[in-house]
């Protein structure tokens, strides 16, 4: 019982940290966050505890906007990412949508197989694990797993933007503001963001390129 | 693409790579670490808004606390996403603290409380109008307006730690393993700090299992 306390003790003493120092960097820091927020980008990125966006992108609390869920999966009928969306897009009104996959995913890794991982994991990956039969050859001739399961993080990215660019709000945002879409993939073994390819078909943009 | 990237001002990527670059600097090993896997002892349940990135207010580093960030940090039991999140969690990470944060001034609980048809997010948000519902005299007596929605974001903490209480994971977790234990948590804007609702786990688990005990 003692070290579950100290588990706790230890984000406390973490946020007050926080609070102390950024308030010395930056006096009016608080109540400029109490103003709102006006993030440009909605991250929608996995759960695992190895991709927390605003520290890997090096941005301040107010940057991004965020869901994360097992695995970055966007499933056209779950009501929690639309919300998130709706919210966003339509009324927080972000600049960029970002679908993050990363490798060593275990979701992904999970994918690979049909191991039962319990009724409502194996629900949740249904969709990811239709991915790897339908690129079973592509994904047959890689070298090793690790390879294959980020090959399926990133089927699993492009599925998802696929998923997103049906989403009323989203179609609405392209259409009226210029709203754009972006895959990525973040390497744990480098620490780096990679920016997928948008199947060649239009020559992709970076986040905050110039115009 | 390569050149395309260097050239272009592109602030995520230059950012990303001055702190993969900074993490290597401090710590070789930090990477390859990072690689054999994650045992996280947290699991955070909190809420989209881009002011609360939950590692960066706690303190903690990559491959510290699992993270679940929807609009107005609800776990709904009909939700696949929360519920998949909570089971990885527990049954696969066997993390030993849930934290539910809110935050005051959340703007999906004001949201909530408009009369708007908000289409896609009527579902959802429809859980808070439920909330308030069920503590609708307490908060019809607070008539400062601002009061009133925060004493309603720390109910809605309060009801979604109960909902992760109620999940079959946690109770048989709890039952076999002592963990994990649910806390509540507010976060302010005008300090940064966070506010410990101190929710009496025991007292919501035995409460709960009255009626909803999943655990044979």
């Amino acid at each position: 019982m003692g070290s579950f306390a100290d588990a706790i003790d230890r984000i406390v003493a973490g946020n007050r940290v926080f609070a102390h120092d950024t308030a010395e960097q930056d006096p009016k820091y608080f109540s400029k966050l109490s103003e709102g927020q006006w993030p440009d980008i909605l991250w929608i990125g996995c759960a695992d505890s190895r991709v927390p966006e605003t520290t890997i992108c090096n941005c301040k609390p107010g940057e991004i906007f965020v869901h994360r869920n097992i695995a970055n999966c966007v499933h056209p009928h779950d009501v929690n990412t639309s919300a998130v969306v709706q919210y966003s897009v339509g009324v927080v009104k972000v600049k960029k949508v970002v679908v993050c996959g990363h490798t060593m995913c275990g979701g992904a890794n999970h994918s690979l197989t049909d191991d039962d991982l319990g009724e409502t994991l194996n629900t949740w990956l249904h969709p990811m694990r239709e991915l790897r039969r339908k690129h079973k050859s592509e994904l047959d001739a890689l070298p090793d797993n690790n390879a294959r399961s980020a090959r399926v993080a990133e089927l699993n990215v492009q599925s998802s933007l696929n998923v997103l660019r049906e989403h009323p709000a989203i179609k609405q945002a392209v259409n009226e503001r210029g709203l754009t879409l972006h895959g990525m993939i973040f390497d744990i073994t480098s620490g780096q963001l990679r920016l997928l390819d948008e199947g060649g078909s239009k020559k992709s943009n970076g986040l905050w390129s110039p115009n | 693409m390569q050149k395309y990237l260097t050239q272009s001002h592109d602030r995520i990527f230059e950012n990303n790579r001055v702190w993969a670059e900074e993490q290597k600097k401090k710590n070789p090993e930090f990477f390859a670490k990072l690689k054999e896997g994650q045992s996280p002892d947290y699991l955070w349940i909190g809420c989209s808004d881009s002011r609360i990135p939950a590692e960066a207010i706690t303190g903690l580093g990559p491959g510290e606390m699992f993270i679940h960030r929807n609009i107005a940090n609800l776990v709904c039991n009909v939700d696949l996403n929360v519920m998949s999140v909570v089971n990885y969690a527990v049954r696969h990470l066997k993390v030993k603290h849930i934290v539910v944060c809110g935050h005051y001034g959340c703007g999906g609980v004001k949201a909530a409380m408009t009369p708007k048809d908000m289409g896609l997010l009527n579902p959802w948000l429809r859980n808070i109008r439920d909330v308030y519902r069920l503590h609708e005299s307490e908060l019809d007596k607070i008539e400062d307006e601002e009061k009133r929605y925060d004493r309603l974001v720390e109910l809605n903490v309060v009801e979604q730690c109960r909902n992760v209480v109620k999940t079959a994971a946690l109770q048989t977790s709890y039952k076999e393993n002592g963990y994990p234990i649910v806390h509540g948590w507010v976060f302010g804007f005008h300090d940064g700090r966070l506010v410990d609702l101190k929710i009496d786990f025991e007292g919501m688990l035995k409460g709960i299992q009255k009626l909803y005990n999943l655990t044979d």
